[in-house]
């Protein structure tokens, strides 16, 4: 397959000695979408910053499409789409005026401009407000503007910096569905940074945890969530003798996928599975009948994406982002990259 | 080069929408001067009573020396608009969105001078008219008028310059506000903006001949109340475009400084 985006050992430390990227390669597909999950100061926004040209990087080659970013910074412009993580909207100018200065800055026509706009604001239903003032809108649509604006150009690779932070529920998949249907319809490819697990899950066909400015995994989040152990399935036994339960578990142990087999309390039973848990169920029901035993319930549960950052981070999340020694750490990136 | 230019057009084009829609800001446009010219003007128009005083003044009404310091003031307070803006955009992320687009960098601070540029023309063109209501006379006609307002927009590019480059250091509003004061009201209380450098002492008048809004406002008051004063003019409307152009190097070179990682 193509490869959209390519690095190889890239490093970046900002004036001042701070690490932020720590020697990653990784590449994207063409026609992907790829996310980098991580907390805040992961090195996330950093690395998109150097994608698209903003900042240099300290070592590494990276290209775009086969072009050297670092070489062609102009040409890289062009090809390039960058919603920030911050909504960069005047809102005292109207949606149209956004979105047309955004055209301007990008050097198109009028004409071209005029038609790409109606386009994509369209696209993404906002074309009744155009002549509002950015003001008026809510944060869901502001960020919709956001991206709409960064498809002005047509660029080839759609930069996408927590595209959904701060936002509800509601709105955060709204925002998902226009992202998959802009790879659907544009076949773009997509590199987007969250921290939000259920965000990677939805909508990134691989997707890379990093974690202190180090790549700690890639792969689908499907195989992610497998590496880590698979399924659980629990089942719990309707009272019967121990003697026929042993039975059923000695069967159960004999299908090639499970792993292990652990005993909870009141006869319920862990049975943990390699893959696809869903498809050892039936097999577990045949085996009991057989037996004459009947199970009085059964739960399957796979590995959250929240699992899988935990397994190679050895921290959740959230008790990444609360530690007070990388809070000081993202405050002084912060100010570095608002530079 | 031509790309510049384009850029840096719709950077200013952004500013001006803006300045355009504020309604409250505009009527401050027409209302300051108003006030200024209204109320000082008439307050002092006694002074010119006082033979001596006529004389150190050179003009026939106090509103008549008056006007040119008035203009030169509108513009040097409307100078600081532009790295006030770019503290702005850095605040929301659209300067980042800036950097991020194929336009040339130096356009930015280019385009924030030059609608600080358009705006002080338009100030002055009220104050212009205003002060003709009020009975101020200008000696050089319309072709002096358009004369004076470039000095004013060549004097409020010196005024952007230094607050881009302030702006590319000091990174929130208040702060550049304060140290933009600091610079602002010395400037204008040790020129010849207000009063005439022959009754000032010795050692504010020192400071006063050299100080650039006296420079400035020595132009606009020589087309103003006498007439095409060449000798006058000349000099120092020379000093004031190397002064653009040093500023405008200093801000491009600040700006590029802070924004290149």
């Amino acid at each position: 397959m193509e490869k959209a985006i390519e690095v190889k050992n890239l490093t970046k430390i900002y004036k001042g000695g701070i690490v932020a990227v720590n020697n990653i390669s990784f590449y994207v597909n063409k026609g992907e979408i790829f996310g980098f999950l991580g907390p805040n100061g992961a090195g996330k926004s950093t690395t998109i910053k150097v994608l698209i040209g903003l900042l240099r990087p300290t070592r590494g080659e990276l290209f775009l499409n086969g072009v050297d970013i670092v070489k062609h910074p102009e040409q890289i412009k062009r090809d390039t789409g960058y919603a920030a993580q911050e909504t960069a909207i005047d809102d005292r100018l109207t949606c149209l005026e956004n979105i047309y200065l955004q055209g301007r800055f990008y050097h198109l026509s009028r004409e071209e401009i005029e038609k790409r706009s109606e386009e994509v604001l369209k696209m993404f239903d906002l074309f009744d407000r155009k002549n509002n003032l950015a003001l008026t809108f809510s944060g869901g649509m502001l960020k919709r503007l956001d991206i709409a604006e960064a498809l002005i150009h047509r660029p080839k690779v759609l930069f996408l910096d927590e595209p959904t932070l701060g936002l509800d529920v509601q709105t955060r998949q709204t925002i998902w569905e226009y992202i998959r249907n802009l790879r659907r319809r544009n076949q773009m490819t997509i590199f987007l940074t969250t921290h939000y697990m259920e965000e990677a899950d939805a909508l990134c066909d691989r997707v890379a945890v990093i974690d202190e400015g180090k790549i700690k995994a890639i792969d689908s989040p499907e195989n992610l969530k497998q590496q880590i152990g698979g399924d659980i399935i629990t089942v719990n036994f309707s009272e019967v003798s121990n003697g026929k339960i042993q039975k059923v578990l000695g069967e159960v142990r004999q299908i090639p996928q499970v792993k292990k087999v652990n005993l909870g309390r009141d006869k319920i039973y862990q049975i943990v599975v390699s893959q696809r848990g869903d498809k050892i169920i039936p097999e577990i029901f045949s085996i009991s009948q057989r037996n004459g035993i009947n199970i009085n319930s059964i739960r399957l549960k796979r590995p959250s994406l929240e699992d899988v950052y935990l397994h190679f981070t050895g921290r959740t999340i959230q008790e990444k982002e609360e530690s007070r020694e990388s809070l000081i750490k993202t405050r002084i990136m912060k100010r570095k990259l608002r530079r | 080069m031509i790309n510049l230019i384009v850029d840096s057009w719709w950077v200013a084009y952004r500013e001006l929408i803006k300045f355009f829609r504020q309604r409250t800001r505009l009527i401050m446009v027409v209302v300051q001067p108003l006030i200024w010219l209204g109320l000082m003007g008439n307050m002092m128009s006694g002074i010119t009573n006082n033979p001596i005083a006529a004389r150190a003044l050179g003009a026939k009404s106090y509103l008549d020396f008056m006007t040119p310091g008035i203009i030169l003031m509108t513009v040097l307070f409307g100078g600081v608009f532009g790295g006030l803006s770019i503290i702005w955009d850095r605040r929301i992320g659209y300067l980042e969105k800036l950097l991020a687009s194929p336009i040339n960098r130096g356009a930015i601070p280019l385009g924030k001078s030059i609608s600080s540029m358009i705006q002080g023309a338009i100030q002055v063109v009220i104050i212009v008219a205003i002060a003709s209501l009020l009975g101020v006379h200008f000696q050089t006609g319309i072709f002096g008028i358009l004369l004076i307002i470039l000095i004013a927009m060549l004097f409020s590019l010196i005024l952007s310059g230094l607050s881009l480059t302030l702006a590319s250091i000091i990174k929130t509003h208040e702060t550049l506000m304060a140290v933009v004061n600091f610079f602002m009201m010395p400037l204008m209380f040790t020129s010849n903006a207000l009063f005439p450098i022959t009754v000032m002492p010795k050692w504010l008048a020192a400071i006063a001949k050299v100080n650039p809004v006296s420079l400035a406002v020595t132009s606009i008051r020589e087309l103003t109340i006498h007439g095409w004063g060449w000798r006058e003019i000349l000099p120092s409307l020379s000093i004031i475009i190397i002064l653009d152009i040093v500023f405008i190097l200093i801000s491009q070179f600040a700006f590029q400084r802070e924004t290149v990682e």
